[in-house]
């Protein structure tokens, strides 16, 4: 019994780490449809940016938001603007142009850094509260509540504000939402920043619990496109479930069968519910479907 | 004018009629070899050259014409490895007869995960296809029966012709340029055969594609089974030439899966040489930032790579073929 | 004793290099091509490697070279087995060395040590440690350094010879948990640890994590729930950090924590800080900061090192490596040329007692050519620096286990 609550309270903690990783994600994918292979280097821009900042002025790394979210805020925009935008109708190229920026972006962290890994220092490190018998790591519990906090906030935003309404229309239908009167570019330059800056602050808040590597992007944006894909395209709240789901998953797995097999588990269970259910467990029935030809 | 009017006009053409082309090119690639008959080191990158053209080939198949953007195909190269791999080791196989199983069972493994898959579209069928890379990386590693597990395994040097295993580079080279053949054979084929186009009808609109009485499963399914097969051989003559596979070189998401996408792409995707174009511009470039800038600054040559890479996805959108035509096109107008 | 040592080492060293150097020795410098990988996730430690190389060549330059040429180390890059096969005919094909050294990952060794065979090069082995390399007994091919069985031999010792005092259990009562990261490093090393801990009657349980995992808490409750005497962690560097840092969170304290190959670097050190890892034993290539009795020589490829590189090496691959090229350069000295047989002839006719070189190592080749006396020692975390601790001649004076078992 306390094993199964131990296993079910790292998954919990761990699903904290996947829907802050997945919330910028879901907005990229969700609503560009772009499948972002650099959507993990902004993760990693967050952390290497934490440490900078811790090394410039001894920051403590959950203060390093402060700096690194508009930072990236910005460079998420001027890369769709400079990249993105002009390949639109071509999305296997944006595809393409995407990889290409995941190169640069490991390689010139690996030629800066010579590629020896990093570690920030917090005064949280190693601090873990005890439920009972249970243990919980404090750093990861800070992430699921900014998870949670980050995910009622953009949902508030989409629900509430002018802009995040027109995020809202250009998911649904990009053409209607154009003959709207709706600036289709800027809500996606805008959507774009904002996934960037929400992937720096899930760097931020990482950055205490992982060693810096060039390549630890890569390891979040897999099960990440999972996350986002399991819960539902477009839907906040999915992404905030899913996040749970492959973190359950993967802590159950790991636990009971073997930890060399949840990557697998984790990927056998996205495929069988896309199989099962295309949009998503929260998403739009037919969203699937919109493909890539839909682009216009 | 009449004769520029001509040309522009979507050709039909006939299988026939892509043969001389198609010895043209070959030719043209055996000259190559010939000219650097006695340099070990270009003949080794063409070899290498020649067996990414013939997979960014047979990924065409279903990624170009087909329009199914899988990015899991180094699933089907694995098979084809491991399969060879393993018949040479357990039972003296050659290399040449066991290529048929292996493409057999891509083949089949191919259409049997297709087929739930195929009911996803565009950007989704591309992340499953990620996902089912990682499923069966994971597997590979923990199975190791038949893929000796994390630490795969090799195949000793044995020469000869039977076990496709050279110490003559231009012998792998020819083998490749062989591949590439028969790759460029078969699409020249498809392209002007019924099933090349029901594919292509099913890219540029499945809905359509349907109402016309296309079989659209069906179609996409056995596109998938070539496409796979072609990408199994493709498997089989690596292992018999670099002879030292690990799960993590097979089923690698950048070196094969990945790359074989782009390659097509940079060429020209869904046309029958763009694969072939794409190939020749990126390996030898790929070899030569490696050999010029790898040593000197850590990731340098990926670096620059990457740089070149989001450049021609910027003004090659179209890919090599499709800009040429567009240029000849703008030149026609401006003459006009 | 120390001096008189290192200095007899010298004097050797430079007397077969003068009786080695013919009068008329050829034009132009000995070209000896390092093929590691400069770029991916090991860029750092392949760069490390190769460092190791060049100073060598700079060490063995001022003394004169080798035959009487300048020995100049060519670089060439491989991140895979087929890049592996690439830039041996890069180097051979169009850089024209005379013989190749490496290499930081198996993989690449293994195909790039046979292309070299297509072209009769030697391949000198200085790092890479599968096992199955030397079992090819390729004609051309000899390794300097451990293998992976050198290394979990030298673990399954510290368990057996040490740590059953320091748990107070006979080998046939310990349990030993053996968690180690699923690519072919760290499967080979427990594979063989396992083999070797259940020889000598100790339980063992087994297992394996991705070095990619974002999240290896599982790992950690299983071997929590198994409660061993001793853990012994074999991975890189970003899951080792992970590992320990969950065990810490999860309140993981067995009384022995052990980790091999890596973990005895700054970059553990950063992440867990040194009053955590006060008592956490390394199985490592040995350090440059070894007692100068263990390795005698190893304070002045320190002051090398740093005197190049204006710091610290980050990772001990490096003086292995040198040992390794300085080997190789003896060996092509005494053999007269880089003719593989006779260079292989040439380094089976050493023959020196462990503790004989600035790594610890001694020299004596197998039938397999593998260098059957070089061996990793086990250094301890102390205070934020590391200690060797065993076996008992690496350990300096007055150094102690200290933290065992673990509070």
């Amino acid at each position: 019994m306390l094993d199964v609550l131990n296993i079910l309270t790292v998954g919990v903690l761990l699903g904290g780490i996947y829907a802050i990783v997945a919330v910028g994600l879901n907005l990229i994918f969700g609503v560009i449809r772009v499948v972002n292979f650099a959507q993990g280097e902004f993760v990693t821009f967050g952390l290497y940016g934490a440490y900078a900042a811790q090394i410039a002025t001894g920051m403590d790394p959950y203060l390093a938001p402060l700096i690194v979210v508009p930072v990236l805020f910005v460079l998420g925009a001027v890369i769709y603007i400079v990249i993105l935008r002009p390949l639109q109708n071509d999305p296997m190229m944006q595809v393409f142009a995407t990889f290409g920026i995941l190169m640069v972006s490991q390689n010139a962290i690996l030629a800066l850094t010579g590629g020896v890994a990093y570690s920030v220092q917090s005064a949280f490190i190693g601090m873990s509260v005890s439920l009972g018998p249970i243990q919980i790591g404090l750093s990861r519990v800070i992430v699921l509540a900014v998870a949670t906090l980050v995910t009622a906030a953009v949902a508030l935003y989409l629900r509430h504000t002018r802009n995040g309404k027109a995020i809202r229309a250009v998911a649904q239908d990009r053409t209607a939402a154009r003959l709207m009167g709706i600036r289709v570019e800027t809500v996606y330059t805008l959507t774009f920043g904002i996934g960037a800056a929400l992937a720096g602050l899930a760097g931020c808040l990482l950055s205490p619990l992982y060693t810096m590597t060039p390549q630890i992007g890569m390891n979040f944006i897999l099960p990440a496109f999972a996350v986002v894909v399991l819960g539902g395209l477009g839907s906040v709240l999915g992404a905030f479930v899913g996040g749970f789901v492959v973190g359950l998953t993967e802590a159950l797995a790991g636990f009971y069968l073997d930890p060399a097999l949840k990557h697998a588990v984790i990927f056998i269970v996205f495929i069988a519910v896309l199989v099962v259910r295309p949009s998503g467990l929260f998403g739009v029935a037919g969203a699937e479907e919109v493909g890539l030809r839909d682009q216009n | 004018m009449t004769k520029t009017e001509l040309s522009r006009t979507p050709r039909i053409g006939s299988f026939a009629g892509e043969l001389p082309v198609l010895g043209a090119v070959l030719a043209a690639l055996g000259l190559v070899l010939l000219f650097y008959s006695d340099d070990s080191f270009t003949l080794n990158t063409l070899a290498g050259t020649f067996l990414f053209a013939g997979l960014a080939t047979s990924w065409n198949i279903i990624g170009g014409f087909g329009g199914q953007f899988s990015l899991g195909h180094s699933v089907f190269f694995a098979i084809g490895a491991y399969m060879t791999g393993n018949l040479f080791l357990k039972y003296e196989l050659s290399p040449w007869i066991s290529l048929l199983p292996a493409m057999a069972l891509a083949a089949a493994v191919a259409m049997l995960i297709s087929w739930p898959v195929f009911r996803l579209r565009g950007p989704f069928f591309s992340i499953a296809t990620l996902a089912l890379t990682e499923v069966a990386m994971a597997l590979a590693v923990y199975f190791s029966t038949w893929t000796g597990g994390a630490q795969g395994f090799s195949v000793p040097f044995k020469r000869g012709l039977e076990n496709m295993i050279f110490a003559e580079r231009m012998n792998n080279a020819l083998l490749m340029l062989g591949y590439v053949a028969v790759t460029l054979l078969i699409v020249c084929w498809l392209r002007h055969s019924r099933l090349g186009y029901s594919l292509q009808a099913i890219r540029d609109n499945e809905d359509t594609a349907e109402a016309a009485g296309i079989a659209v499963l069906r179609t996409k399914l056995i596109g998938m089974g070539l496409s796979a097969a072609l990408m199994a051989a493709g498997g089989s003559l690596y292992m018999m030439y670099v002879r030292v596979v690990d799960p993590y070189a097979l089923f690698s998401l950048f070196d094969v899966g990945v790359k074989v996408a782009m390659i097509t792409l940079i060429g020209g995707i869904g046309t029958i040489y763009g694969p072939l174009l794409g190939t020749l511009l990126l390996i030898p470039l790929e070899n030569l930032l490696r050999a010029e800038l790898g040593a000197s600054v850590p990731g340098g040559n990926l670096l620059v790579l990457g740089v070149l890479l989001v450049l021609t996805a910027l003004y090659l959108r179209r890919g090599i073929i499709g800009s040429l035509i567009g240029l000849a096109d703008r030149m026609k107008a401006a003459r006009a | 004793m120390t001096m008189t040592r290192r200095a007899a080492l010298m004097a050797a060293l430079a007397g077969s290099l003068m009786i080695g150097a013919p009068a008329g020795a050829q034009d132009g410098p000995l070209k000896i091509g390092a093929v590691n990988p400069y770029s991916g996730p090991f860029a750092q430690y392949g760069d490390e490697t190769t460092r190791g190389y060049e100073l060598a060549a700079k060490q063995v330059n001022a003394q004169g070279g080798v035959l009487g040429r300048q020995v100049e180390i060519v670089r060439g890059s491989a991140t895979t087995a087929q890049e592996g096969l690439s830039v041996v005919e890069q180097l051979v094909g169009r850089d024209k060395v005379d013989a190749l050294i490496g290499t930081y990952i198996s993989s690449i060794s293994n195909s790039a040590s046979e292309t070299a065979l297509n072209y009769g090069k030697l391949y000198w082995e200085t790092n890479a440690l599968a096992m199955s390399l030397t079992e090819r007994a390729l004609p051309n091919y000899a390794r300097s350094g451990p293998s992976a069985v050198t290394f979990a031999e030298r673990s399954v010792q510290g368990v057996t010879e040490l740590l059953s005092k320091v748990v107070g259990k006979a080998p046939g009562e310990m349990k030993v948990w053996l968690e180690h990261e699923d690519s072919a490093y760290g499967t080979s090393i427990a594979e063989a640890q396992k083999e070797l801990l259940e020889e000598a009657g100790v339980s063992v349980q087994i297992g394996a994590h991705s070095f990619k995992a974002i999240d290896l808490t599982d790992s950690i409750l299983r071997a929590k729930a198994d409660a061993p005497d001793v853990w012994i962690n074999t991975g890189y560097v970003i899951d080792t950090n992970l590992l320990l840092r969950t065990a810490q969170e999860q309140g993981f304290t067995p009384p022995v924590m052990m980790t091999v190959g890596t973990g005895d670097t700054s970059e553990t050190l950063e992440a867990l800080g040194q009053d955590y890892l006060e008592g956490v034993l390394v199985v490592s290539y040995p350090r440059a900061d070894i007692s100068e009795t263990y390795g005698p020589g190893s304070d002045a490829f320190l002051d090398l090192y740093r005197s190049e590189y204006n710091r610290d090496p980050i990772a001990p691959q490096g003086m292995n490596a040198y040992f390794g090229a300085m080997l190789l350069f003896e060996a092509i000295e005494a053999a007269g040329s880089t003719e593989f047989e006779a260079v292989m002839t040439a380094a089976k006719a050493i023959d020196r007692p462990e503790g004989s070189s600035l790594t610890g190592y001694g020299v004596m080749f197998d039938d397999t050519m593998q260098n059957v006396r070089a061996l990793p020692v086990i250094a301890q975390w102390q205070g934020g620096q590391m200690k060797a601790v065993f076996p008992t001649s690496a350990v300096a004076d007055g150094v102690a286990l200290v933290n065992l078992p673990r509070q």
